[in-house]
């Protein structure tokens, strides 16, 4: 019923999550739970560089998507590739919503050494900021490509673009991102 | 997110397709509403109508099985979660949840009611855009009420 999770330590994340989504789609409220724990922190890692501004409203958004469409989820070990996919495009949507884009600081942005994450899989505060200044759909693009490691291909795919738009916003945001930090 | 217990339980609503789901803001402090959400065995019967009893271990475990008596004198295992600001009981039928946060001064305090079995939930969705706000709202006013008696 439910303490699928116990394993964690031993099974591989999307293991994991397989086994809680298969329980949670039959309804098993603490395996839902124990899911939402599980895939709380990626969700937060990929909405905050896309809606920095309102990366709280994004987080919570993305999560009400994806377990309102669970039920709909067919193959249970692809859950962590669908959450980015409906996380992409709730963040894309909220950042949108605001639109706030402001100036750099030069000062924050000679600091920065790059779009590295740290250890836990998280940006640096300096580079967010950077990122936050980038036009929403720059943003997304440089987050799949840079951070999740998709090819061109799945990035077209997952923000239903074509390749060729993927490509020049890529070549974009990458200069606008130098420009930014070598300033 | 996890953070805020609230949100937390409006996302298990969502996935849930809870019938009952309220939240309100409560002017009452936190440190004196959620002692009676989370005093399950003695505020529960009075936060439940069809509630006569609710056996729960003491302690502070956050992992405990408790037994639901009804007022009929049926019976039913629940798993419990509980942890500062959460709630989350399950048995073979129904699902229940509480979350509160500290909110202005006062309270947001939210409550879950669900059914589980794929049979239940066309009536669960029927029955839970008629009823399910109105009794999560009483609900809610319950627990104020026995937060301020306090």
């Amino acid at each position: 019923m439910c303490g699928q999770g116990e394993d964690a330590s031993r099974a591989e994340p999307w293991e994991t999550a397989a086994a809680l989504v298969r329980a949670a789609q039959g309804g098993d409220a603490l395996a839902m739970d124990e899911l939402l724990v599980l895939v709380s922190p990626y969700v937060t890692r990929l909405c905050r560089p896309i809606a920095p501004h309102d990366a709280a409203d994004a987080v919570q958004e993305s999560l009400l998507a994806v377990f309102k469409g669970l039920r709909g989820l067919r193959d249970p070990v692809a859950f962590y590739a669908w959450v980015r996919t409906v996380t992409v495009r709730e963040a894309v949507r909220v950042a949108r919503r605001t639109g706030a884009e402001e100036p750099a600081d030069p000062a924050g942005l000679a600091r920065l050494g790059g779009l590295r994450a740290d250890a836990d899989g998280d940006l640096p505060a300096d580079v967010r900021d950077v990122l936050a200044r980038l036009p929403v759909r720059h943003r997304a693009v440089l987050v799949l490509r840079e951070l999740e490691g998709l090819d061109e291909a799945a990035v077209a795919d997952l923000l239903g673009v074509s390749q060729g738009t993927v490509k020049s916003r890529l070549h974009r945001a990458r200069s606008s991102f130098r420009k930014a930090w070598s300033r | 997110m996890t953070s805020d217990p609230v949100r937390r339980l409006r996302v298990l609503a969502a996935g849930l397709h809870a019938g009952m789901y309220a939240e309100e803001h409560l002017p009452l402090p936190y440190e004196r509403v959620w002692p009676v959400a989370a005093d399950l065995r003695d505020e529960l019967p009075h936060l439940v109508p069809f509630l006569r009893e609710f056996r729960v271990p003491p302690g502070d475990a956050d992992r405990k099985e408790a037994l639901a008596v009804g007022r009929s004198g049926l019976t039913e295992a629940f798993e419990v979660r509980l942890s500062p600001g959460w709630c989350l009981m399950q048995s073979r039928l129904v699902v229940g949840g509480m979350a509160a946060v500290p909110e202005a001064g006062g309270t947001r305090f939210a409550v879950l009611g669900a059914t589980r079995p794929a049979a239940l939930r066309p009536a669960q969705w029927l029955y839970g855009r008629l009823l399910g706000e109105r009794r999560g709202r009483a609900f809610v006013r319950r627990v104020a009420e026995r937060a301020a008696l306090r």
